[in-house]
């Protein structure tokens, strides 16, 4: 047990005190965190330029009303008013222009993408002549947009809006309905979510929580993240320690000291250190944020065990898979190619994780979050989405991982007995296989 | 210059909680090691006696490192026993043996005097007794200023005897070298074989596998060799060259090489330039009459093989069969 300390130690100070530690301690929230900060920063950062787009209106009544409909919007929607009572402005002026021709439809194709290819448009929209029909063809079109650019929604998504609201009068008031009544009628009503109710106050109303899309997705998401985050910083790079370990022919002096089996329990006891200590420091950070914004009821602490439990447990389990890759291979390059199947299996909650949101005590979802590989990530995942799952399932996941886990490194600790010191050719997984049932 | 210093190592503290130190350090009876159908180690038994100095000699390929692999337990005898240190349980002595691979393996990240406490601690050091023991070994060798410098920062010599230290800093009644002096310039070589001598003057047994024919010659007590796996050579240095009696004859003459042409008697010659070595089949007084005849004889000594011509001619049969011309 010493020698398995004595190697945890001294990896573990090798590891927190490299400059790639120190990197990603402060570069990966940067990274996980950046693309948030920068959309908010330059959300105002939109291209302001004029949208110019041709309007072929066969119906000779929607013309004008886009007209007046983009007036009001120049004037007022493309504005944001800030602080000090200045007007900015945060949107695309459009400008729309009427195609007056007796041309035949295919001469106004022909010039008007002529225009859009020399970006002179954005784009040009024929309006279908029976607009206010409702018994439409998928055929005939009601509005046609033509764009090189369609990525660029915000033009079309406001023309259809419009359309759609000026046809929809048009009709009601040629049906002789009052639009005001109409309009009066067609008030929306909102769904609250809420939580189960607590208690019933005196006068009847129900005493429950809203919920909150911050504390039911975002916290999951991110929690999620986390362990993977940890996953992805600590496994791949024990793969790189032991093959570097191999090439570079220390592992024979270490193996004459200590049991191969001692020397991957060392490794893996490190990896487990650096992991929980980079978590700490994330997640006492975090903490931190959310009481000083007060926001500190978003997380509830009794899930910090569970985190800590499957972190660990997805450590052991990872770690000992890919350094038994390391010390199967002897170049970076062979072991690329055997971690393409450890990294699908590390991958297998990102491919479902949208499901289990949805219903996270479902079948599938309690399928796979009972599937060992993917049990750490999917299982602390449902503890997090209310109501959780029962707890018959997280202890019969926690068994199963522990078990799997157990044999992940039973058999690492072979292929590493036999691989370590092994030279030429890489194993291929069959080969791999036969070490692990060898005796 | 401290390097050719006498090294004072550091008595053991508790001698009595240490096993009473067996009569052979090592023991091997019928060992044999496979590689698929490559027989790598085949039924080989040796004995290095406690306190020796013990060469390991043999061709490249030849099962000497599996051999090493096998007493050290990292790779398992297909069959036969290993007895190491009095201890034939799967590495129950590893603590107490020092070893030097053959190819260095040094962290090239990790400072000097750190890599030397790692070393020593998984050997079951403290690391207390590690930190100072290191401290020790590196004033010797005159590193004690590299000690917190990462390893890449070293010379290549540097580097080596840093590797040495971490062999030996914690003390081995065994000590296991593979090619200790390859590398080293002449005053560090000078510096590790004088280590390697006091080491020994301390009790220590000392295995060391070397190509180097010249110092086996100098240093070893005992010498075995090993060829395609199995034993040529196995006993004291005097008792190998006594085996080959006095059969070599080292001569000097005006004419060289050309001298011994056309003489079927010789078996086998070796030109070194400024003289030649040669064994014949006949009586050596006719080869020199025959000589005399040729050219003017400066020297004309018979001789016992050196190591070197012994391990040529066992490792390289096939040129003794050209040099019959």
């Amino acid at each position: 047990m010493n020698k398995i300390l004595a190697v945890a130690k001294a990896e573990y100070f090798v590891a927190v005190r490299s400059k790639a530690f120190l990197v990603g301690v402060f570069m990966m929230p940067i990274f996980m965190l950046g693309g948030f900060v920068a959309q908010i920063l330059l959300k105002d950062q939109v291209d302001k330029a004029d949208r110019l787009c041709v309007i072929v209106d066969q119906s000779e009544l929607m013309f004008p009303l886009i007209q007046k409909a983009n007036q009001w919007r120049n004037e007022n929607e493309i504005f944001e008013t800030e602080e000090n009572g200045e007007r900015k402005q945060v949107r695309p002026k459009f400008i729309f222009e009427s195609y007056q021709s007796d041309q035949d439809l295919e001469t106004i194709h022909q010039e008007l993408t002529e225009r859009v290819s020399s970006k002179e448009l954005v784009g040009y929209a024929i309006i279908d002549k029976q607009i206010l029909d409702t018994r439409r063809t998928p055929e005939r079109r009601a509005i046609a947009y033509h764009t090189n650019t369609p990525s660029f929604r915000s033009l079309p998504g406001w023309l259809e809006y419009v359309v759609n609201r000026e046809t929809q009068r048009i009709r009601f008031e040629r049906s002789g309905l009052d639009q005001s009544l109409v309009n009066e009628l067609s008030t929306p009503v909102k769904l609250t979510s809420l939580g189960l109710v607590a208690k019933v106050d005196e006068n009847g109303a129900a005493q429950a929580e809203e919920n909150d899309e911050l504390r039911t997705f975002a916290v999951p998401i991110a929690s999620m993240f986390l362990i993977f985050m940890m996953i992805m910083m600590t496994a791949p790079a024990l793969l790189n320690q032991v093959l570097e370990e191999k090439t570079q022919k220390i592992s024979e002096i270490l193996i004459a000291s200590i049991s191969p089996f001692q020397l991957l329990m060392g490794k893996l006891l490190a990896t487990v250190g650096v992991s929980v200590s980079l978590s700490t420091l994330y997640l006492g950070a975090i903490y931190g944020a959310t009481v000083y914004f007060g926001f500190s009821d978003l997380i509830d602490p009794t899930v910090y065990p569970w985190f800590f439990l499957f972190l660990i447990i997805s450590q052991f389990m990872y770690g000992s898979i890919f350094s038994a890759i390391g010390a199967a291979c002897n170049e970076i390059k062979d072991a690329q190619s055997l971690m393409t199947p450890a990294m699908l299996i590390v991958m297998i909650p990102f491919f479902c994780f949208s499901i289990i949101l949805q219903s996270p005590n479902s079948a599938f979802s309690t399928g796979i979050s009972l599937f060992p590989p993917a049990t750490p990530i999917i299982m602390f995942l449902r503890i997090l989405l209310d109501p959780g799952p029962p707890l018959w399932q997280l202890l019969l996941g926690i068994a199963l991982t522990a078990g799997f886990t157990v044999f992940c490194i039973a058999a690492a600790g072979k292929v590493f007995r036999i691989g370590i010191l092994s030279q030429g050719q890489t194993p291929s997984i069959w080969q791999l296989m036969k070490w692990i049932v060898s005796k | 210059m401290p390097v050719t210093q006498v090294c004072y190592l550091t008595p053991i503290e508790n001698p009595s909680s240490l096993p009473p130190m067996p009569a052979n350090a090592i023991q091997l009876r019928d060992v044999t090691k496979s590689y698929g159908a490559h027989k790598a180690v085949d039924t080989l038994s040796l004995t290095v006696p406690s306190g020796a100095i013990y060469g390991f000699i043999g061709p490249n390929g030849s099962g000497k490192t599996s051999t090493i692999r096998m007493i050290l337990n990292i790779l398992e005898p297909d069959s036969g026993s290993i007895e190491v240190l009095g201890q034939t349980k799967a590495r129950t002595a590893n603590d107490r043996i020092g070893y030097l691979p053959e190819e260095r393996g040094l962290y090239k990240k990790m400072k000097v005097a750190s890599l030397l406490e790692y070393y020593a601690t998984i050997k079951g050091m403290p690391a207390r007794e590690a930190r100072l023991e290191g401290k020790r070994w590196l004033e010797k060798f005159d590193l004690a200023a590299w000690a917190d410098k990462r390893i890449e920062a070293l010379s290549k010599g540097m580097a080596q005897k840093v590797q040495f230290i971490a062999t030996v800093q914690t003390r081995p009644e065994l000590i296991i070298l593979d090619e200790p002096f390859s590398g080293l310039d002449p005053v560090n070589l000078e510096a590790v074989r004088d280590a390697i001598l006091e080491l020994r003057a301390q009790g220590a047994t000392i295995v060391f596998s070397t190509h180097d024919m010249a110092m086996a010659e100098q240093m070893c007590d005992s010498i075995l060799m090993i060829y395609k796996g199995q034993k040529v050579l196995d006993g004291s240095l005097k008792s190998i060259k006594d085996k080959y009696g006095q059969d070599t004859i080292r001569l000097r003459t005006d004419r060289g090489a050309d001298a011994l042409i056309d003489l079927p008697e010789i078996e086998y010659k070796r030109d070194f330039g400024n003289y030649q070595e040669i064994r014949v089949s006949g009586d050596s007084n006719d080869l020199l009459a025959k000589l005399l005849q040729r050219a003017r004889i400066e020297q004309f000594e018979i001789t016992r093989p050196s190591l070197h011509d012994i391990f040529v001619r066992i490792a390289k049969p096939q040129n003794e069969d050209h040099s019959h011309e």
